[in-house]
């Protein structure tokens, strides 16, 4: 393998600078990670020996405590001899981690490579006042395999020192960090006078309103209770005597509510409305205090030389530094509920948070809760630092055979929902009494109120007809949406594009950002004259596309986005590019 | 659509002649594989043989079609094409895609010879950008071809400044 930039992490070539004393970890982080295994372990050895007393085993009463002893200290010692053997330090060029006890590892890499800082501090780590540093590269280091140095636990003023050093282009303040382990006085007041001096030219991008927890409970996850919620209402119709329903039915000519409730509604009134009340409490609790102890002390900051800093969380605080030229875009993420109530949140485009795991880099790269769409879009522009933002770019949309292709798929799911409700309906005609003792019976054996049989032996056939078609409907309507969900635009300096129905993304790119192009198209694009146009990127997940886009426009468009990269492998409609301007006069 | 609707030009070579019958080999092998394990257990158990015996014919059936048709699609599909300042790639038959990246982002560039492609003389070149979307790759190329290309590729790069991202 050849390495063209000649700087491959694997190679320690660099010129060995004795200067820098290499660091450790905090002792005390030895202990924190003892103290939480203990706080586990110890209770649950005496319940252990309590219970192996009452049952009179009396050799291996005295097994539990003192085993979960010794295990705890197998524990710590490893825990001692792997913060014994991990050092690292930032000289002027790199950062270096030296760490294993049996197989020893030396990782570095050049300063300038380190995209960003992520300072997280759970509770039990707090307490000893420590926090674990994450460094992400956006390239693997060493063999490994892993895009990130992690250094657990340090201090949190070396944590912040780190922080500091690593995203600013200067030289470590020397004096500061070899003291750093033993936490000495000087260093403590050199860390906070930097620290006013810093707050002073911070600029607030974003801070926590709390009235935007609010829209933590709006996912699809929650409408799933909320579509319950309806049903439940018309459970309430029945049982205020169904005047509601007695006018509909009355105009459309549909069977009486006597008809249809008096099966469904008969025993179950009481029992579905109030589960599925508790249901959606019961989820919207969990979700917004999941929200306030991901988003409490939300702040979003920018610092003078541009870095980025999220800080957020109640129990586990998180702060996430991004150097600002690695942030090459920014994302409007609009999940379908969200957007219905008028919610977006917003997702950084940038290099370093580990596109390894792709769970992982949607949970770093978010940078704010749920909130308002105008707060949201007003926040994006200030992080790309534009006057105009790219996200008020007018979208170009796609062709109508993009259309075409989503009423086709939408068509394909009709037609196979039809056949399998005509089978089910069929399938149902045939059941007898018997079979659906058999089915109620063998149900009562999971739920205690059986609900499902006698619901589905009571409903009339053509209620399989009806849900075919609202699963037409649905696909129709789903297709539109994607359709109208398609766009792309240029911006002097980013290119937008657009696309999503069940989660909508506008993601603005740096078009300076723009490594190069992937077109692909599949049979049906080519018969259709469409293509998806992406433009790779080392930002973010790696790719943005314009799908479905027709394939003049969306080579167009890329061309303008990253002027001359494609164009020497562009021919106009008709051949050669000659014959094309020619032609273009002639127009 | 207006008539100076840009569109792609395929890049100007041809892969190696010999990467179809590469692309044959390969596929054979597969449809090989694949129909034997409905044959195993129709050798074994007597009363569903027949069904077996079709879901092998059905697999086998499927397999040859792909290994004729195939690798000629292909080779009229897959070419590359290295400018001064860009990487250009076609590949893929049913799916088909185009790749670009231009010399300032490629990070490294390497050769790669499977036992195969060994046997028919051939060589690949994998061309990595800093994205996450996957190397770029040339696949099917002349030995010589392949390792003049690589050297090529990693001299420009080395003289272009940046660390590519």
């Amino acid at each position: 393998m050849t390495s063209p930039d000649g700087l491959s992490p694997q190679t320690p070539d660099h010129p060995a600078d004795p200067e820098v004393p290499w660091q450790r970890l905090h002792p005390l982080s030895v202990w924190a990670s003892a103290a939480v295994a203990g706080i586990f372990l110890v209770p649950s050895a005496i319940v252990g020996t309590i219970v192996l007393a009452v049952l009179g085993q009396y050799p291996w009463v005295f097994f539990p405590v003192p085993g979960s002893l010794a295990f705890l200290a197998l524990t710590t010692y490893l825990d001692l001899l792997r913060l014994r053997a991990t050092r690292y330090r930032v000289t002027d060029e790199r950062m270096e981690v030296r760490s294993g006890v049996i197989a020893k590892s030396y990782r570095s890499i050049p300063r300038e490579r380190v995209r960003s800082v992520d300072v997280a501090a759970p509770l039990y780590v707090r307490v000893f006042g420590l926090c674990s540093v994450t460094v992400g590269t956006g390239e693997k280091v060493g063999s490994g395999g892993s895009d990130q140095l992690q250094l657990i636990y340090v201090t949190a003023e070396q944590g912040e020192g780190l922080r500091r050093d690593l995203l600013h282009r200067r030289a470590p303040r020397r004096t500061g960090d070899a003291e750093g382990a033993d936490g000495s006085g000087t260093a403590g007041a050199a860390e906070e006078e930097a620290a006013e001096e810093e707050a002073a030219d911070e600029v607030e991008l974003a801070r926590l309103v709390p009235a935007w927890l609010a829209y933590a409970p709006a996912t699809a996850a929650t409408l799933g209770v909320g579509l319950g919620a309806i049903a439940a209402l018309l459970g309430l119709n029945a049982q205020t005597g169904g005047v509601g329903w007695d006018w509909v039915s009355g105009r459309l000519g549909l069977p009486t509510p006597e008809q249809m409730s008096s099966f469904v509604m008969a025993r179950l009134l009481m029992v579905v409305p109030l589960s599925l009340l508790a249901l959606l409490v019961s989820g919207v609790v969990v979700l917004t205090l999941a929200a306030v102890e991901t988003w409490w002390n939300y702040r979003l900051t920018r610092e003078a030389d541009g870095t980025v800093r999220l800080r957020r969380g109640l129990l586990t605080s998180v702060s996430l530094s991004v150097e600002g030229r690695r942030l090459n875009g920014v994302t409007l993420h609009e999940p379908f509920v969200l957007r219905s109530v008028g919610g977006a949140d917003v997702r950084a485009v940038a290099t370093g948070l580990s596109a390894a795991d792709e769970k992982k880099t949607s949970a770093k790269s978010r940078l704010s809760p749920g909130m308002p769409r105008a707060r949201a879009r007003a926040l994006a522009a200030d992080l790309m630092r534009e006057e105009a933002s790219p996200l008020d770019v007018p979208l170009t949309a796609h062709p109508r055979s993009a259309l075409r292709r989503r009423f086709t798929r939408a068509g394909f799911v009709t037609v196979l929902g039809t056949v399998a409700a005509a089978a089910l309906a069929w399938a149902h005609g045939l059941a007898n009494q018997t079979w659906w003792e058999h089915a109620i019976r063998a149900e009562q054996e999971f739920a205690p109120v059986p609900l499902a049989t006698p619901v589905l032996e009571t409903t009339p056939t053509w209620g399989w007809g009806v849900l075919a078609v609202l699963l037409g409907v649905a696909a129709f309507w789903y297709a539109l949406g994607s359709y109208r969900g398609l766009g792309h635009g240029l911006h002097p300096r980013y290119l937008v594009v657009r696309q999503g129905m069940a989660a909508r993304d506008t993601v603005a790119l740096e078009r300076s950002a723009v490594i190069g192009w992937r077109i692909t198209r599949s049979p049906f694009q080519r018969w259709a004259g469409l293509a998806d146009v992406a433009a790779t990127t080392a930002a973010g997940s790696g790719m943005y596309a314009a799908t479905d886009v027709g394939l003049g426009q969306g080579l167009a468009w890329a061309d303008a986005a990253a002027p001359g990269l494609l164009e020497p492998f562009l021919v106009r409609e008709d051949g050669g590019g000659a014959s094309g301007a020619r032609e273009r006069e002639g127009a | 659509m207006s008539s100076d609707a840009p569109r792609l030009r395929p890049p100007h070579h041809r892969v190696d002649r010999r990467a179809v019958w590469w692309w044959t080999t390969r596929s054979l092998t597969v449809t090989v594989v694949l129909t034997a394990v409905p044959v195993v257990p129709a050798l074994i158990w007597a009363p569903p043989r027949s069904w077996f015996l079709l879901a092998a014919a059905v697999i086998g059936g499927l397999g040859l079609l792909i290994t004729v048709v195939m690798p000629q699609w292909r080779y009229r599909v897959h070419r590359w094409e290295v400018t001064d300042t860009a990487v250009y790639t076609a590949s893929g038959w049913i799916w088909q895609e185009w790749r670009v990246a231009p010399m300032s982002r490629i990070q490294t560039v390497d050769t790669a010879r499977g036992p195969l492609q060994r046997a028919f003389g051939l060589s690949s070149v994998t061309v990595t950008t800093a994205s996450a979307a996957g190397p770029i790759e040339i696949t099917g190329l002349d030995h010589t071809v392949a390792t003049d290309v690589a050297e090529r590729l990693t001299e420009t790069t080395q003289a272009t400044p940046g660390d590519a991202t």
